[in-house]
């Protein structure tokens, strides 16, 4: 009962706190809010191609590019009949143009400039898919001439690019994306008030009073963990339901198995500020030590901007970051319903918070008082 | 029956023994007056009867039950009342008594009386609805000693109860320890205020390196400084006093000072007046009046252990 008692008032006076409020759940929005929208265009799918103008240099006899400049130009391709007096190349190597085609009896020549890749590539794709065509024309023109018009007007196909995403619906937007980063991140900053759980006793007296009560070290430390948990638990789930209301952040199908992730991840913070508060002597160290843990973890576990596909000894930082395991796992349920991925992150959160509580546990029964 | 025994207990720090080989007992119905200077071992003691400091040796018994054996009961029937405010400024004097007394596994409606009771004790019950921090001083020790005396222990420990607060708040305090001590408590009570103790303390035991020095009624004590007398001696200004040439002085067996007064204790054998006032003239320290005075707590505080109650 006492655990309860003691849990109760832990609960109760951390909600009283405004400065505590403030920082766990209007500072996490907020931040949300600002990042979410600042940041947005790094999270766009689709990427926005101005038209393109293309000179064109046509020697055939036949009328099938322009056929193609017909069809193309309702994709907002804009074509030019090159002039003796101008060189194509020349021009498209000025920028004036996005490419240069030459169309002769032997085939088709495309020249792009590399300065833009993006218009290139597309326009590779479409005079490929030109070719490719001009080439099935020519062979039934060989062997059965009377069945190319039936071929090319059965199903009339004017697309010469048809991009298929592979994954088209399941991107997080980048308050999606903040939603997930500035929760598991604000959940970690729960170490900081739960470093002083102890400390803070000590530094009031009242610890005095309460070894004085019959009442077990362990009670009280149980208690004290109990309590934390609970506060900061209620505090996530008000996170999670603020940015699901208000920013429409998608929290997946999964809200249980996601919550449980963040619960683990609440033991270690907790587990981690009490820890580092037995392991450091002054009252103050605690609190330094857990803000530069955080900060780095924060910005290596992708808080503050999306980390894509980092490379040797940043790959092995951004690993060493909790928060890269926990906003990974929590992608993965929502984004993949990857389960599997819960397993990593769930484990290092346990496995972290059984020695870090071990190491208290210890400091605790050796020392008289609390 | 004896409330708290004492036997043979000895707590050491490192190399530094806080409490050497103590012994001593309280009956029950007593306010038992601890003195000692700063590190003498007065807290170093409290604190293992409260359970917050292990001794190295020795025994020490609550209710007749070895304290060390039966901790839950000997929590059960103590109350301690801390030097430094333990109280939640977050949280409004009820919650404070009522958390406190909560850990002694009262509960509902008998929890809520206690805890009304204990705050009409000490004179809070208009306040119980406010936090600490709009209280002032006094306030906050009467709050202190409320979270003590909610769940009605046999024995409450005081240690320092009055620090830092205003003569009025002081009158407060001290006759609620005198009521307390009526309705049945045993207090041990410890205080840098000689003359608190003298005015409440049924029984007075010194302490100085970590050993009772002499114990017993204040009758008792000041009995055993019968062959010495107190010189008060008002002075201008004591700024050239030599205390160390006035102690060589035959007969004189301590001197403080106090204000304007010099405080001198002396052998009623030797008479020594002439010297005294013949040195201080020789320093050019011009006397104002002179009076003798049959010896104090203080006196006997200060002939025991050499230096005065409030020295560091």
């Amino acid at each position: 009962m006492n655990i309860l008692n003691i849990a109760w008032k832990g609960i109760k006076t951390e909600f009283r706190d405004i400065k505590t409020l403030i920082f766990l759940l209007a500072f996490p929005i907020l931040l949300m809010l600002v990042l979410g929208t600042a940041l947005s265009n790094t999270f766009t799918t689709s990427l926005p191609v101005d038209d393109l103008h293309v000179l064109y240099k046509d020697t055939t006899q036949e009328g099938s590019f322009q056929q193609f400049i017909k069809a193309a130009e309702k994709s907002g391709m804009h074509f030019k009949k090159v002039t003796d007096q101008v060189d194509g190349k020349k021009e498209v190597k000025r920028s004036t143009f996005d490419g240069y085609v030459e169309v002769t009896e032997n085939g088709v020549q495309l020249y792009v400039n590399d300065d833009n890749s993006i218009k290139g590539s597309i326009l590779q794709g479409m005079v490929s898919g030109y070719v490719d065509k001009y080439n099935i024309a020519s062979e039934i023109m060989k062997t059965a001439p009377d069945k190319l018009n039936a071929a090319f007007t059965a199903g009339e196909q004017r697309d010469f690019i048809k991009e298929t995403s592979l994954n088209p619906n399941k991107q997080p937007g980048s308050m999606d994306y903040y939603a997930i980063v500035i929760t598991t991140m604000i959940v970690l900053y729960g170490a900081l008030p739960a470093s002083s759980l102890i400390v803070s006793e000590r530094v009031r007296r009242t610890a005095d009073r309460l070894i004085a009560a019959p009442v077990r070290k362990s009670e009280i430390f149980i208690g004290k963990v109990l309590g934390s948990l609970v506060s900061n638990g209620l505090c996530v789930i008000l996170v999670i339901l603020f940015s699901k209301l208000l920013f429409k952040a998608n929290w997946g199908d999964h809200l249980g198995l996601v919550f449980l992730v963040l619960l683990t991840e609440v033991v270690f913070a907790i587990s981690l500020g009490i820890g580092i508060s037995f392991l450091t002597k002054s009252s103050a160290a605690p609190q330094v030590i857990i803000m530069i843990m955080v900060q780095l973890s924060s910005f290596f576990g992708g808080a503050y901007f999306k980390i894509d596909n980092p490379e040797g000894i940043f790959k092995l930082i951004t690993e060493l970051s909790p928060l890269t395991w926990m906003n990974e796992a929590i992608t993965k349920i929502i984004y993949a319903n990857d389960f599997a991925a819960v397993i990593p992150a769930i484990s290092i959160n346990l496995i972290g918070s059984f020695l870090l509580l071990l190491v208290a546990i210890i400091s605790l029964q050796r020392r008289e008082g609390l | 029956m004896n409330v708290l025994e004492i036997k043979n207990v000895t707590k050491k720090f490192a190399d530094f023994i806080a409490v050497d080989n103590m012994s001593l007992a309280v009956a029950e119905g007593e306010i038992f007056g601890f003195l000692g200077a700063n590190g003498a071992g007065k807290s170093t003691t409290i604190n293992m009867i409260a359970g917050l400091l292990r001794c190295n040796d020795g025994i020490i018994s609550i209710l007749g039950k070895n304290s060390a054996k039966h901790s839950r009961f000997a929590k059960m029937n103590l109350g301690m009342v801390p030097q430094d405010l333990a109280i939640y400024e977050d949280m409004t004097a009820y919650e404070n008594v009522k958390f406190f007394a909560g850990l002694y596994g009262l509960r509902g409606a008998e929890l809520h009386d206690l805890v009304v009771e204990a705050l009409e004790f000490v004179g809070l019950q208009d306040k119980h609805k406010s936090y600490p921090n709009s209280f002032s001083g006094g306030m906050k020790r009467r709050l202190n000693i409320a979270c003590a005396i909610a769940h009605r222990p046999k024995l409450i420990i005081m240690d320092e109860p009055t620090v830092g607060i205003d003569p009025q708040s002081r009158n407060y305090i001290l006759n609620s320890v005198k009521k307390l001590n009526e309705m049945g408590c045993t207090i041990i009570y410890t205080s840098h205020y000689m003359e608190e103790v003298e005015e409440i303390c049924s029984r007075i035991a010194i302490i100085d390196h970590g050993k009772i020095i002499a114990e017993g009624t204040k009758e008792q004590l000041k009995s055993l400084i019968t062959n010495t007398k107190d010189l008060w001696i008002e002075v201008k200004s004591s700024e050239n006093l030599n205390i160390q040439a006035i102690k060589e002085i035959p007969g004189v067996e301590a001197v403080s000072i106090e204000e304007y007064f010099i405080k001198i204790n002396s052998d009623t054998g030797v008479n020594n007046l002439n010297k005294i006032i013949e040195h201080l003239i020789n320093n050019g320290i011009e006397i104002r009046g002179l009076q003798e005075k049959a010896p104090n707590l203080e006196t006997v505080f200060l002939t025991l252990t050499g230096r005065n109650l409030r020295d560091q």
